[in-house]
């Protein structure tokens, strides 16, 4: 089996661990440390960001522009149509020129 | 069968039906982007039938194209799943009533959707029943499956992955994620940090170090924010 195979099982008993975990390890606490608590809270956004930010360089000034449309219409417009539209402007304004 | 059943039969029914419906076209660009990024269509479906958690599989997809070690990619999706830890502290003494293995089970198909819906039931004091959580579950998660093998049958068709703009859905799909968490308690100073220090360490060091210095960054940027005493709600949300 590939890499990949092996890496997905590791990930998906990895993924069963938080869901499961939570009732079995949390539930017992009273409560979680505060700093504990505010790594963990943090923890989506920093890793998103990473994931976004050397894109944000590499492309040029269309990529440039439409991540900073999305990150605006999403102050005011729901998840999905905001992922669409973002697509959707990326593609027509590939198709206008070099 | 008794009206009562029934009812939670529907019930669950209807709650699934939106999600079924919102959750299609990710599943369909997960299985293109998979196969994009090297994986066989057997590989993107049973992903999705054992990961089972959509925007950690993109970023799985996105750390299988950069040549990650595989330690770091699955610390990658632990950490992006790592928020369902809230969840089953929140609802898993509900499940308790339904025997260990029916338990186990629920964990496992308890995606955000899912423990919104349980969630807003417990609080309105609807009963939350097996029959009802299997009912909503369920057919989620199997067009799930079916969504990402339709999607890896169609991305095998793509040639060049910049038609469609394919090659710059995920830098959308994850900033359209981020947002989601703004209202979280330091998100600006966690944003700026992770983001100048990811780029500054991919200029550096080099993929994929860059994603794990970047994010530490953050999260210590996070921990060293001062504590606030009478400020006291555990899980990091502004309060509605």
């Amino acid at each position: 089996m590939s890499d990949i195979f092996w890496i997905t099982v590791a990930a998906a008993i990895a993924t069963y661990i938080t869901r499961a975990g939570g009732y079995l390890v949390l539930s017992r606490f009273q409560r979680i440390p505060r700093r504990v608590d505010r790594a963990l809270n943090a923890v989506p956004a920093a890793v998103l960001t990473t994931l976004i930010a050397p894109s944000v360089l590499k492309g040029d000034w269309r990529e440039a522009l439409v991540l900073v449309l999305v990150a605006l219409a999403t102050l005011r417009l729901p998840g999905t149509a905001v992922f669409m539209g973002g697509w959707a402007l990326i593609v027509a304004l590939r198709s206008l020129g070099p | 069968m008794s009206d009562a059943k029934r009812s939670e039969i529907i019930d669950g029914l209807k709650s699934s039906l939106p999600v079924v419906l919102s959750s299609m076209p990710f599943g369909m660009l997960f299985g293109a982007l998979a196969v994009k990024n090297g994986f066989t269509p057997f590989e993107a479906v049973f992903m999705s039938g054992t990961l089972y958690a959509g925007a950690s599989q993109m970023v799985g997809l996105e750390l299988f194209g950069t040549k990650t070690a595989p330690w770091l990619i699955v610390l990658s999706i632990f950490a992006v799943n790592f928020r369902h830890v809230l969840y089953s502290a929140v609802v898993g003494r509900l499940f308790r009533p339904w025997g260990s293995v029916r338990m186990a089970l629920a964990f496992f198909l308890l995606v955000d959707p899912q423990f919104a819906e349980t969630e807003r039931r417990r609080e309105h004091d609807i009963p939350v029943t097996w029959r009802w959580y299997l009912c909503m579950a369920l057919p989620i998660y199997v067009m799930w499956i079916i969504d990402t093998w339709i999607g890896a049958a169609f991305g095998a068709m793509i040639g060049d992955p910049r038609t469609f703009g394919l090659d710059f859905v995920l830098p959308v799909y994850f900033l359209v994620m981020l947002m989601g968490f703004r209202k979280r308690r330091s998100f600006i100073p966690v944003v700026l940090v992770s983001g100048v220090v990811a780029v500054v360490a991919e200029q550096t060091v080099g993929a994929p170090w860059h994603v794990s210095i970047g994010a530490l960054a953050g999260i210590a940027v996070a921990m060293a924010m001062p504590i606030n005493p009478e400020d006291d709600n555990p899980s990091g949300e502004t309060p509605r």
